[in-house]
Order: C-alpha cells, then structure tokens, then sequence
C-alpha cells in the first residue's frame, strides 16, 4: 500500500473529481483501509459542499451601480486631446427635405429607421459633461438595439412624427414608407429606462446601428466625444440637444449629421 | 456566459461593442472577489475600474472562444498583485509558511471516522461563522479555494490567474479547505 505522503497530493484532484481514473483507484482502496487520508477526502468534500451551498451568502453585496456606470464610461482608445471638431458642420449644400433620396442614397444610410419615444434619461446639461452624457447615451444606445432586435417592432413615419410632435413638440419630417430610397422605417417603441423625455431614432447605416438622441429644452455646445468604442455628435439647434451616437469615423459622423439636420425643423 | 458566443474584440466595431457589453456582466462577480482580496471598497471599486480599463485597452488580446469571465480575472488579480508589490507586500511567501505547519493535524483521522463530517458540517456551520473562518485564512488560500469552489474556475484558469504552477493550485485549494475543515470543526462542541 503507498504511503500516505503520496496518496495527499491526489485527495484535492479527486474531491473535484479531477483525477484520472488510475490513481482514483490508488486512492480508494487507500483511504479504506486508512482512516487518516480519508478524513481529509471527506474535510475538503465537507468543505467544498459547504462553501458552494453557501455561495450566495458567501459573494456579499452586487457591484455598487455607480461602479457599473463608471465602468460602462471608461473609454477603450485614447481620445484626441483637442475637440477634433471645430466647424459647426461641413457644408453640405441644400439641406431641404426634398434631398432625402438624393443625399440618402450616396451615403447608403440604408434599410432601416427605428424610432424610440419615451427614452432614457433626462440628462442635465449643467451636472453632466459632455463625456458622461455621450457615455449614458451609448449605453442606451446598445441596450435598444439589443432589445429592439427581439421586438421586431414597425410603425409607419406618419406615427412617428405625430408622437414627436406630440410628445415633444418637435416636429420632424420623416420620409413616407417605400418612397425613402434606400431609407425605411421599420419601428418604434418606447425606451424602457424612462424617467424622463428624450427622443430616441434609431437608424441603421450600412447594417450599422446609428442613434439619434433629442433632448428636449436643453442646449450644449457642439462637440465629438469618442467614447466606449462610440462617438457622439453632439450639437444644438431651436433649443434642443440633438446627440447623434454610432460606430463611426468622425468624417461619417459628420455627414449623418449633416444629413439628419434635414428632418429637423 | 458561454464563451463561444464572444467574437473576436478586434475584428470589427460591432465585435468590439459587444466584447465591451460581455465583459460588463462580470462587474458584480468581479467586485465581489475584489472585495474578498482587498476587503476595503473603495479599493473593491478601485480595482474592479482598473481592470475593466485594461481589459478594453487590452481587448485585442482576448482570444475568442476561451473564457472571457476567466480572463478578466486574470486581469483583476495581475492588477491586485501589482499594487500588493507596489507596497512591498508578499504575503504569499509569508502565509505559506505559516500554513505548512498548520496543516495535516490529527483531527483529520477523527473526520475519517465520523458517519458524515459533510452533513453534521452544513447542518451546524452558521453562515456568519463560515465567512470568518474564510476571511481568516491567509490571503493565498482564500484566493484559490474561493477561486474554486465558489467561483468554479478549472485548476488551470486559477493557476493562469494566480501565476503559479498547477501543482502549487491544487496544493493551495487542499491547505485552505484544510484550514477552513479545522477552524470549523473546532467551534463546535467535540462530540462526533
């Protein structure tokens, strides 16, 4: 029979069920005949049984949320020190509804336009920078792409700008359904985290998701903010805030700015 | 949490976004086992951040398909052992001496010899007596049995987060259940 300082190295292998089957059988005719290995087998089981039945009790408190939003901002890339933007917008010339297929189509802001009323948060320009509200708004701009692909919603852009019009008396001209290019309207619904009012449209551009974030009664100075792998175009215009939040270079950005200006009024 | 569904960060935006996403749902876990090494926290919340900083900076190192939980607590107990060294703290070493010769008492032979030590263990160890008994082990074997048998990492991922050998692991997990068995045992009346 081997001694026991060679059967303890395999006691904790084989509690967790980790030791191969030759020496499993080493151990077991060892411990049956010798009471002092196999105390230990059955302490580290005790002990792992234990621990595991306990381990909710055992983890202690959740992740305080402001951790979670300190987490969700930190930014993955070293940001360009400077405002990378400083020109309101690069000219795009004639930015009449009526150009939405000429500029739509080159630009392939393509296939789909969600919209989301209610929305997130109200943010409030004077407690937040700029760095934190592109930050919330990219989390929520991830959170309803991932929900609106389950709801699959659509309603027609005549629903819509009555519930922006209605909602918040913001009047936005949206393309009529199939006569749009390569634009569509697939769906609206409401954000879940709602505290406060803000639009939410979402749109995808070239299969990408792209948002468009209106705050209401609020206005900021304009700026891009590269956040959480993001960036956020943001800009005032007739006393709102409009943040324009997607995976894009700043030179796309801008022109889906430019672009999306077309439906404000 | 299964692995296979995380894509590869670097590949694209939209991979990346949802690395970035994944990676979050471990903040609560994470936090957790921070409080557990650090026991202070704000020093928790300090190290849970850093972490997640290094783990987007890093992304690209990630390789998709293994473990992604796995390997930010990889990232959180390199960035923990870093500061301990930047205290000049090796508790390691100190503890493991102390726990040589703490280990392998007599009182396993009583245990052999109980019906059950498992059953009479979970019937009679209160909750708050067993958080003791794991706050006071030292710091090497709370990590790797907590490691195990709460967060159910392979002996591999551990050593990976430990940087220590496999062999040192399991040694590390048998010490520590040891400790724990025998300052569990000695708060109950003698009897069995």
């Amino acid at each position: 029979m081997p001694d026991c300082s060679r059967i303890d190295p395999l006691v904790t292998p084989f509690v967790d069920g980790e030791l191969p089957q030759d020496e499993q059988q080493t151990l077991t005719q060892h411990i049956t005949a010798c009471p002092a290995c196999r105390g230990k087998v059955m302490a580290e089981r005790a002990i792992r049984s234990v621990m595991q039945a306990r381990r909710a009790e055992l983890s202690g408190p959740p992740a305080p949320a402001s951790l979670k939003a300190r987490c969700a901002r930190l930014d993955s890339r070293p940001v360009p020190a400077a405002p990378s933007v400083k020109s309101e917008f690069p000219s795009v010339p004639s930015l009449r509804a009526p150009a939405w297929r000429n500029r739509v189509a080159p630009f392939a802001l393509a296939a789909t336009l969600l919209l989301a009323v209610g929305g997130a948060f109200i943010y409030q320009a004077t407690r937040s920078s700029s760095r934190v509200l592109a930050a919330e708004l990219t989390v929520d701009h991830e959170k309803c792409f991932r929900l609106n692909r389950l709801l699959g919603t659509h309603h027609s852009p005549e629903t819509v700008e009555a519930s922006m019009a209605s909602a918040f008396d913001w009047k936005v001209q949206l393309p009529d359904e199939g006569g749009q290019g390569e634009l569509n309207l697939v769906g609206s619904r409401p954000c879940l985290s709602g505290e406060g009012k803000m639009a939410h449209i979402m749109y995808t551009y070239n299969g990408q998701p792209v948002s468009l974030f209106m705050l209401p009664r609020e206005t900021r100075a304009s700026e891009l903010v590269q956040v959480f792998g993001h960036h956020a175009r943001i800009w005032s215009e007739g006393g709102r805030t409009f943040v324009l939040v997607a995976r894009e270079s700043a030179s796309e950005m801008e022109h889906m700015a430019a672009l999306v200006r077309t439906t404000i009024r | 949490m299964g692995p296979a569904r995380i894509a590869s960060p670097g590949a694209d935006s939209d991979a990346r976004a949802a690395f970035e996403t994944d990676a979050l749902e471990f903040v609560d876990s994470l936090y957790r086992t921070a409080l557990r090494l650090t026991r202070v926290p704000s020093d928790a919340e300090d190290l849970v951040q850093d972490t997640y900083l290094k783990a987007f900076r890093g992304a690209d190192s990630f390789k998709p398909g293994t473990n992604l939980r796995a390997w930010l607590f990889t990232i959180l107990h390199n960035t923990a052992r870093n500061r301990a060294r930047d205290r000049a703290r090796d508790s390691v070493t100190v503890d493991s001496e102390v726990v040589d010769q703490a280990a392998d008492t007599p009182q396993f032979a009583m245990a052999g010899r109980v019906d059950d030590p498992e059953t009479l263990l979970l019937r009679n160890t209160m909750t708050p007596e067993l958080k003791a008994a794991v706050d006071e082990l030292p710091d090497a074997f709370r990590q790797a049995v907590w490691l195990r048998d709460v967060e159910e990492f392979s002996y591999a991922e551990i050593a990976e987060m430990l940087n220590i050998p496999l062999g040192t692991v399991m040694s590390r997990i048998s010490r520590g259940r040891r400790m724990l068995f025998g300052r569990l045992q000695h708060l109950r009346p003698v009897n069995a």
